[in-house]
């Protein structure tokens, strides 16, 4: 064998991949000709880097990041392919999976959400054979868990101890604030734990109404749920560092989490509108000392006059704009506005508004009409019927419509424009 | 994991998600062997991979002959790579028109980035020998199965992308130690 033959050889040879005679031959010459060995060396070299590249590529875990991956954009699309009526392939490949035994277990899981509703506020329940299943769950005292609205990276964790109708609820980046709302009565009793200030909130009419949407929405989402094969099982993950099976609602308006064993609920993720909510972290029946809900100024406290949240208007979200343009920026409104983006702001808000020249007093009305705003959106934002296209606009340009909504019962937009007048606007004649 | 890639697509096809697993298992280090090749930073290329992969999946309806699933992942992963370079370059200018704006932190090159990028600098066909071989353990028997090509076909394309392998590397090293000098 020649130096030429040799090296076609090579890369076949050091692969292991040669006939014994010839794979014979090849190492006789290598053991004759240095030349040769050299270039064996090299390419056993490079042999060896391959296979070790690709044994570290290979420890790579995409499989779960993939999947994940997939199951978001499925729902994302299949929600876009409800709405064009399109995409039936999709929607049959998610129709198929074998979810009729875990579909009971699903009806207990939502059920346990029913409990804590049903714990928050008043309602009747009409079916009978439903409610026999409910019952042992609905005896749960009380529920704790962590409420987060929006993006869970970065907006605040509410969290939230429920006994009966109150509920004890503490902010992260509000630390502290307490507050305490009794449903019952439709009254917060917020706390400042540091200043001991102790003041009542009036909060009939706006929140006590979104509270019964609320239970009205789970309660539908649950009837459809018992009654249709629409729910999907999105299969067991790991959720909260724990073993977790997963269910979806028609249209991904509720998504639930829980325990494969015990279907205690370990995540709840509701869409409500435009709303994004995420519950988790339940813990049900701790004890909780009933001193934790009073509704009564704790020994200590000063009590402060009581303020009125009852009525949120239009003039109150206005001026919030107003306030977030001018003191929280710099003249031009926020990149986006929602309950997720006030709740951010709040604390912020305090913060600037604390150096400028202005009668304590006059500072506390402007904080009270930015979450009186924040209040008004908030009706929207269940029902989904408003737009925000003020990001980067500025305070004064009439000419840019920067937000509009459709009041209940209305068949006209009212719209919101730079300088913060506002016009009817048929839903024709919408900005685009 | 012994199934066919054909198996695997139809059980996704029929209702079966999670069998989608199986494949990026399966085409994982491939996937990112391309990638990290063409885009550089270790951060970027598993981010490209779980990119194309997602389109894969949702394109495989697309797909006619399912058994060149492995080229038709290459091809995509090839165009999400593009992509990510046109945005980085688009960043990059912006970075360049801010120019008070401090160094950005240098990314993580995956560990041996300069096979990587030797790699992917190879013509199709000698690439996808060598990724199927090193990155996707096939044998050159399976190789050449897969591919529809005979065994000598496959061994001496495999030599040959030895060969431009090795020159592209010693090409490296020579101008490292142009800038050492």
């Amino acid at each position: 064998m020649n130096c030429a033959e040799c090296k076609e050889l090579l890369v076949v040879y050091v692969e292991g991949l040669l006939e014994e005679s010839q794979k014979q031959a090849v190492a006789e010459h290598l053991k004759d000709c240095s030349a040769c060995r050299v270039e064996a060396k090299e390419l056993t070299r490079l042999h060896d880097r391959l296979v070790a590249n690709g044994k570290v590529l290979a420890q790579s875990d995409l499989e779960d990041l993939v999947l994940n991956r997939i199951v978001r954009e499925q729902n994302v699309r299949l929600k876009a392919a409800g709405r064009a009526g399109a995409a039936l392939k999709l929607r049959r490949i998610i129709m198929k999976s074998p979810i009729t035994k875990m579909a009971a277990a699903a009806v207990i899981i939502i059920a346990v959400l029913f409990g804590i509703s049903q714990l928050v506020g008043p309602i009747s329940v009409t079916t009978v054979t439903f409610a026999d299943v409910v019952e042992p769950i609905l005896n749960a005292r009380t529920v704790i868990f962590d409420f987060v609205v929006g993006d869970e990276e970065t907006s605040p964790v509410m969290h939230e101890i429920v006994v009966g109708t109150r509920i004890r609820r503490t902010i992260s980046n509000l630390p502290n604030m307490t507050s305490i709302i009794d449903l019952e009565s439709a009254k917060i009793l917020a706390l400042d734990t540091e200043a001991k200030t102790a003041v009542y909130i009036d909060i009939k009419g706006s929140l006590q109404e979104k509270t019964r949407g609320y239970i009205e929405f789970v309660r539908k989402v649950l009837m459809e749920l018992k009654d249709s094969p629409d729910v999907e099982e999105l299969g067991e993950q790991e959720i909260e560092g724990q073993k977790a099976v997963g269910f979806a609602g028609p249209n991904e308006e509720v998504k639930i989490w829980a325990n494969p064993k015990t279907a205690v609920p370990i995540r709840v993720e509701l869409r409500l509108g435009q709303l994004f909510v995420i519950l988790k972290n339940f813990k049900f029946d701790v004890p909780v000392d009933d001193s934790l809900v009073s509704m009564d100024v704790p020994p200590g406290y000063t009590e402060e006059a009581e303020v009125d949240f009852t009525k949120a208007t239009e003039q109150d979200f206005i001026e919030s704009l107003r306030i977030w343009a001018k003191v929280l920026l710099d003249g031009t409104f926020p990149e986006a506005v929602g309950t997720e983006n006030y709740m951010k702001q709040v604390p912020l808000l305090g913060e600037k508004l604390a150096p400028l020249d202005l009668p304590d007093d006059e500072k506390k009305q402007l904080g009270m009409k930015f979450i009186r705003g924040m209040l008004f959106l908030q009706i929207y934002e269940s029902q989904g019927k408003w737009h925000y296209a003020g990001k980067g606009v500025k305070l004064g340009d009439a000419d840019k419509a920067i937000f509009w909504y459709l009041p209940e019962g209305s068949e006209t937009y009212r719209v919101i424009y730079g300088d913060l007048s506002v016009k009817d606007v048929t839903p024709e004649n919408l900005p685009k | 994991m012994s199934e066919t890639d054909t198996y695997y697509i139809e059980r996704c096809l029929d209702g079966h998600p999670d069998d989608f697993r199986y494949l990026v298992r399966r085409y994982q280090a491939v996937l990112l062997a391309n990638l990290a090749g063409k885009l550089g930073s270790k951060d970027t290329a598993e981010e490209a991979a779980q990119e194309s992969l997602v389109r894969a999946y949702f394109n495989m309806g697309k797909l006619k002959k399912p058994e060149s699933f492995f080229s038709w992942l290459l091809g995509i992963g090839d165009r999400v790579a593009k992509e990510h370079q046109r945005k980085e370059q688009l960043r990059r200018q912006r970075e360049i028109v801010r120019s008070f704006s401090e160094e950005a932190p240098a990314p993580e090159f995956s560990q041996d980035y300069a096979l990587e990028s030797a790699i992917a600098d190879l013509p199709e066909a000698y690439r996808k020998v060598i990724l199927l071989r090193y990155y996707g353990e096939h044998s050159c028997n399976q190789i050449a199965e897969r591919l529809d090509m005979p065994l000598g076909t496959v061994t001496k394309t495999l030599s040959r992308a030895y060969a431009m392998l090795r020159e592209s590397l010693q090409q490296e090293n020579e101008e490292i130690y142009e800038v050492q000098k």
